[in-house]
């Protein structure tokens, strides 16, 4: 410690300020602020510019210009005297010395010229490295423009706010077409089930077969449950059971009934359920409303969540039967497409079941085409396969 | 007896030729002395005087004079020069950069480097006294075989830079168009100094800490090729704020200081550094790295990273000696106090009382 340092003044711990700074270094290095090669991309892109760019090979030149510097260097000593001949070196020194003054005058003169010959050069060279005194200087100017508008891109892409008004127009776009594909209507589903899919006790009636597979399958979750028909079946044979369904109003009437039910997508809440911890799963008029993708998840996912021997059971209408397109199909414009009971068969073998198929709902008698009196036409019974096929299938899929 | 000083190329507010001249009055007291140069710039003369006319001077004892060689770069004929010479020599160490950093953008002045610690090592046999800088510098001359060396602090006159009215049209720039911090590097734009490693801190300060900051790097730019590649890095890097200013006047040079507000240098290899001490004469914290004679030069008094410590190390430190006051003030006083080492007046004194030991 010297004389004019204050004795109340703390040493700085330097080593400890330093440390802490490459610890925040480390911090934003990991936090993702800075790109992670960050240091060695600057350094690789200083090292590109400077020996690619900056340095054409001019290094030859350079070195040739240095080289005749360092002759320049003219000295009378420098000039041989030695010789071969007797006394011959005696003698050249003798006539070097008689002559020095003007040697030296010659090497004066020499030299002078030398340096102008070295200043041009040098001249030259820098007019040959530097391309800007040779190059169109708006070809130049054009580079350097790009050069900076490429940085500027790869320094701020998200703040350009060209960037955000693409951005922004192609969410409008994509808004509009989902607000194509949307379905509100102002009437309730309550009272469209209805009109039009019968009444609670033909369901019950219709249904009850279907509800007895489920015995000894607890619990059962019924996906699109709707007013609540099915819950009743189970409910009626002490099968434990609840409800997903999307729309709330239907929903409040299960509850009210006093069934298990709850709002939501009947997918996604079937993926929340731990594996195996189902015995059976019901869609009964759903799978006619999802999407082909939707489908195929449908069956690995169930294939998950029951456990082994449980049954997934799915009605919905048989595109088989024209009677269906006729009178049922097109009534609910949620439909989004028929499925294939040989399609939905392969989709739920493929993900591991052992499948069933109940054909259901004959059209009524009083419609399927009669052959005349006393004729056995079989073009009749081909129309009416064709026709009048059962309306309805039911997919019973066992979890092997 | 006469004690005369050797330059090899002498400039107009060049630390050297400054401090030749500055030495020569004061010997001039005592007994005749003159400065002579290889090179010399026209503004320069009568005060210095061509070294071929150095022969021409009458000496009726030749062999007791002295003649004071300041040492910096390579240049054959100087070298021959003092060989031949019958006065005593006495060599002042000014440092010779490295000539690796040089090759790829200069050859011919990496040869003159090279061959400058060649003479230079040569000159020992036929020096009486070396002089250095930095303890630094005495342990490069002492590698190089001299002997009698001494450290002798720099004649530094930063009074004379303080006393300088700041050019006004400089002031005035950095009033209009210069709003935020200024972090300022003074010294020649050269490899060894890493000037590049600087813009590269720069660059993760504005784009990741300190949007507003401004780097100025001024001093001579003597390879157009370095320096060519420096301001493509700065363009490419899109840095509008970083300003590369070329020479400038001692004026200019004084406006910069009184602006700055962070004095940062990232060089590699430095004799003694005298940006350091002209920093604390302005009240201008200093950032650096511990390479060479920095540590030595600034002692306690600078914020000095590690050598291995990358351009990200130096940004975050760039910030902290930006905002943090505590740590500033107490930069800017250590410096002060650091900066009374090198009085001038202490440091002309030390300097001829070398040189009178000869006598």
């Amino acid at each position: 410690m010297d004389a004019t340092e204050q004795p109340d003044e703390p040493t700085p711990d330097i080593d400890a300020l330093v440390d802490r700074l490459r610890a925040k270094v480390d911090e934003r290095r990991q936090a993702g602020i800075y790109p992670p090669e960050l240091e060695e991309e600057m350094a690789a892109h200083f090292r590109r510019i400077t020996s690619h760019r900056i340095l054409p090979n001019l290094d030859d030149l350079q070195e040739a210009l240095g080289d005749l510097q360092r002759r320049l260097d003219f000295r009378p000593e420098r000039t041989p005297i030695e010789s071969r001949l007797p006394a011959g070196a005696a003698m050249h020194k003798t006539l070097a010395k008689l002559q020095a003054r003007q040697i030296a005058g010659a090497l004066e003169q020499v030299r002078d010229f030398g340096e102008g010959v070295l200043q041009l050069l040098t001249l030259i060279t820098a007019a040959i490295e530097n391309p800007n005194s040779h190059v169109h200087t708006d070809l130049v100017g054009q580079m350097d423009a790009t050069v900076e508008r490429v940085s500027g891109y790869e320094r701020a892409p998200a703040s350009s706010a060209e960037a955000v008004s693409d951005l922004r127009r192609r969410v409008e776009e994509l808004e509009a077409l989902e607000r194509g594909r949307r379905f509100e209507p102002w009437f309730g589903n309550r009272a469209f089930a209805d009109e039009f899919r019968g009444s609670r006790d033909e369901l019950l009636e219709r249904y009850a077969d279907l509800a007895d597979h489920f015995l000894e399958r607890a619990p059962v979750l019924d996906i699109g449950c709707g007013r609540g028909e099915f819950l009743q079946l189970l409910a009626d044979r002490a099968i434990e059971a609840r409800g997903v369904e999307l729309d709330p109003d239907l929903v409040d009437e299960c509850v009210r009934r006093g069934f298990k039910a709850e709002t939501g997508d009947g997918l996604e809440v079937l993926k929340s359920v731990p594996d195996g911890s189902l015995g059976g799963i019901v869609l009964s008029q759903v799978i006619e409303h999802l999407t082909p993708q939707q489908v195929v998840d449908l069956a690995v996912i169930a294939r998950d969540k029951l456990r082994p021997g449980g049954l997934v059971m799915c009605d919905t209408p048989n595109p088989q039967s024209l009677y269906v397109y006729a009178h049922s199909f097109f009534l609910d414009p949620t439909h989004s497409q028929p499925v294939h009971p040989a399609y939905l068969t392969f989709v739920f073998k493929e993900a591991g079941f052992a499948v069933q198929i109940d054909w259901r709902s004959p059209p009524p008698e009083g419609d399927v085409l009669r052959p005349g009196e006393g004729a056995d036409d079989p073009n009749v019974s081909r129309l009416n396969q064709l026709l009048f096929a059962p309306q309805e299938y039911a997919l019973l899929a066992y979890r092997g | 007896m006469e004690i005369h000083q050797v330059v090899v190329g002498a400039g107009p507010g060049d630390a050297i030729t400054n401090a030749a001249l500055d030495l020569r009055d004061i010997l001039r007291q005592a007994c005749p002395s003159e400065v002579y140069a290889r090179f010399y710039d026209q503004r320069l003369h009568g005060d210095v005087l061509p070294l071929k006319d150095f022969a021409r001077r009458p000496a009726a004892h030749p062999e007791e004079n002295i003649i004071l060689f300041h040492a910096s770069i390579g240049e054959p004929e100087v070298f021959n020069f003092l060989q031949e010479r019958p006065e005593r020599i006495v060599v002042f160490h000014h440092n010779i950069s490295p000539a690796a950093p040089f090759v790829p953008y200069d050859p011919a002045f990496a040869g003159r480097l090279d061959g400058g610690r060649r003479e230079l090592a040569a000159l020992s046999r036929r020096a009486v006294m070396a002089l250095a800088a930095s303890e630094f510098n005495a342990e490069d001359l002492r590698s190089l075989g001299y002997r009698n060396v001494r450290v002798s602090p720099l004649l530094l006159d930063v009074d004379r830079l303080q006393a300088l009215e700041p050019n006004a049209l400089t002031v005035n720039h950095f009033e209009q168009m210069v709003k935020g911090p200024v972090v300022l590097f003074v010294g020649q734009l050269l490899p060894h100094k890493r000037p590049d490693f600087l813009l590269q801190a720069y660059h993760a300060l504005t784009t990741y800490l300190d949007p507003e900051a401004h780097l100025i790097l001024v001093g001579s730019p003597r390879l157009p090729r370095y320096t060519a590649a420096l301001e493509l890095l700065v363009r490419e890097l899109h840095l509008p704020r970083a300003w590369i200013t070329g020479r400038v006047g001692d004026d200019e040079l004084v406006a910069f200081y009184r602006r700055a507000d962070l004095f940062v240098t990232a060089s590699e290899h430095e004799g003694f550094c005298a940006p350091l001490l002209e920093a604390m004469a302005f009240d201008v914290p200093v950032l650096a790295r511990s390479f060479a004679a920095i540590p030595e030069t600034v002692q306690d008094a600078a914020l000095l990273l590690a050598p291995d410590d990358g351009p990200l190390v130096m940004a975050e430190a760039m910030r902290l000696a930006l905002e943090d006051d505590a740590l500033r003030a107490g930069l800017v006083r250590r410096g002060r106090r650091r900066l009374a080492h090198f009085a001038p007046d202490a440091a002309r004194a030390a300097l001829v009382s070398h040189l009178m030991e000869l006598v």
